[in-house]
């Protein structure tokens, strides 16, 4: 699993640097998932410190982080790159959200005036048939149907996300959705299932979503 | 069996077994209904009631709660209202299905409605927090039940609800199994999409008749060649055919100079084409009538029922 990234436009983070009055940088960049998606790691880095120099920014120090998302690895890292930081006014990270916020969260304990800006878009949690072709399969709902639907996930491949497709937009198995041009989940499930010998499971009329428990905020605390 | 309650005309009549017509009224982008009252009007005399439309395309328009009200009211014509779960969740149909009833409606049509991606506001969030099946499920609990959530309603609501249902789709047996999820819902009547296949329509409603939900049989008359051939074209998995299509063509070109002429042309050219094919689903026990769907066409309608009652 990656979280897939995309670029955020060069114009939009220098404006936001500007508005920030930001003048000193250290670079954090992702060697995970941003490196897979070619928005972070090495080359990333690399391309994020000529454009920052180029704009005058002066990059105080720069380097690819594995688990930007982890608390644990950022404490670890701001410690060791302590003087780095302190000379620094913000932090770039070349990463996802969670990146940039364990960031801030791990930061801002103890350098509360130090900002953190991010270079990317999040765009969705990812599978990979190769690089540079990712696509949605998971929404991460938190109730999984999977065992129930031949292994395909309404949720991400409907585009309505219904519990009891197919629906009228379908046609030829397409879905009305970017022109007919992707496949209709409920029918990649109703196919899959009849495959299986299980369109008894199709024909099952779903309750809708539960969103007592996912309609907010979520986390996972077990220790 | 508990005998089925009746809350309006069209449960009446469906109860009956009579062979009804329905019409279809699209309401615009507009605060003010006088064309459609209007054309609610002209039908009223021949159909039970008609379906008035929700935002169809995803293209936004006057609330349809709000026009089937109205409509109602100034038309004295019943009224079919459209919901689709698009872009109300759960907690506001709810509301609404209570504020319908206060409102008068006694028939809702569930719906999913088209994605908003593909109308005039793409960038309104998709709901989708119910689909078709669950909204039957939830209006037959809230009208048989008199209960939400295990919540009393104080004056729970009595509506009939239906669905809609597509003989032409492709696969078929997704959509014959799509119906039976409807039918377990509660679903008490279905609305065909627009047909032109009689073949494919025959096999379709077959196949569904296990369910044991009447059905309402989609027509959709064509006016003129522009709107045939449109039809044809933007409405996306209905192929008009071609032999109609060149049909239509034919009456647009030879009675070019006599528009009066040209349009008794096309009503009886609806005429032969629905006639044959009505009365072969009828015969077959296959239809509970027919819905027309051709808005701003309301002369077609004596036609109509001509074959309704043959």
């Amino acid at each position: 699993m990656v979280v897939i990234t995309t670029k955020k436009p060069v114009d939009e983070v220098i404006n936001v640097l500007k508005d920030n009055n930001v003048r000193k940088v250290v670079l954090v960049s992702c060697g995970v998932c941003s490196a897979l998606c070619q928005t972070g790691g090495e080359q990333g880095l690399e391309e994020w410190r000529e454009i920052l120099e180029k704009e005058g920014y002066e990059i105080v120090n720069g380097m690819v982080v594995d688990d930007v998302c982890d608390n644990r690895e950022m404490a670890k890292v701001i410690r060791k790159n302590e003087a780095d930081v302190q000379e620094a006014d913000s932090i770039v990270t070349l990463s996802c959200g969670l990146g940039v916020q364990s960031t801030i969260q791990v930061l801002s304990k103890k350098y509360p005036e130090k900002r953190v800006f991010v270079t990317n878009n999040t765009e969705f949690m990812g599978m990979t048939e190769r690089i540079g072709r990712f696509y949605m399969r998971c929404r991460g709902c938190g109730d999984c149907l999977l065992n129930e639907t031949g292994g395909i996930c309404p949720i991400t491949t409907c585009a309505k996300s219904l519990m009891n497709g197919p629906c009228g937009g379908m046609v030829r198995g397409k879905c009305e959705v970017g022109n007919y041009e992707r496949d209709c989940g409920w029918v990649l499930i109703y196919e899959r299932l009849k495959e299986l010998g299980r369109l008894d499971l199709f024909s099952k009329l779903r309750d809708p979503v539960d969103w007592s428990e996912s309609g907010h905020q979520r986390e996972v605390v077990w220790r | 069996m508990a005998e089925k309650k009746i809350y309006s005309k069209l449960g009446e009549m469906l109860a009956n077994g009579e062979f009804i017509l329905t019409g279809e009224l699209e309401p615009e982008k507009t605060c003010d209904l006088s064309h459609t009252i209007q054309e609610a009007k002209e039908m009223a005399p021949y159909v039970v009631a008609a379906n008035v439309t929700d935002s169809p395309l995803g293209i936004v328009t006057i609330n349809s709660m709000a026009a089937s009200h109205i409509i109602q009211k100034e038309a004295g014509l019943e009224v079919i209202w459209q919901l689709t779960v698009r872009d109300v969740n759960k907690l506001g149909i709810v509301g609404m299905i209570m504020g319908g009833h206060a409102l008068g409606l006694r028939n809702v049509l569930s719906l999913t409605g088209d994605h908003p991606n593909l109308g005039d506001m793409p960038e309104s969030k998709p709901v989708f927090d119910l689909d078709s099946a669950t909204l039957i499920k939830l209006v037959r609990e809230m009208v048989d039940s008199g209960k939400i959530n295990g919540h009393e309603i104080e004056h729970p609501p009595t509506l009939h609800i239906g669905g809609a249902a597509n003989p032409n789709a492709d696969p078929m047996e997704s959509e014959i199994l799509k119906i039976g999820r409807k039918a377990k819902a509660g679903c008490e009547f279905i609305q065909t999409q627009v047909v032109y296949d009689l073949d494919r329509t025959i096999e379709f409603l077959t196949a569904i008749k296990k369910y044991n939900v009447p059905v309402l049989l989609g027509i959709f008359p064509m006016k003129s060649y522009a709107i045939a051939k449109g039809f044809d074209t933007f409405v996306p998995g209905v192929d008009v055919p071609k032999d109609i299509l060149a049909k239509w063509k034919n009456i647009k070109t030879e009675f070019k100079d006599d528009k009066t002429e040209q349009k008794r042309m096309y009503d009886q050219a609806n005429y032969e084409f629905f006639k044959p094919f009505i009365t072969e689903l009828k015969k077959k026990g296959l239809l509970a009538g027919v819905h027309c769907m051709a808005v701003h066409y309301p002369r077609i309608f004596p036609k109509l029922m001509e074959v309704i009652k043959a």
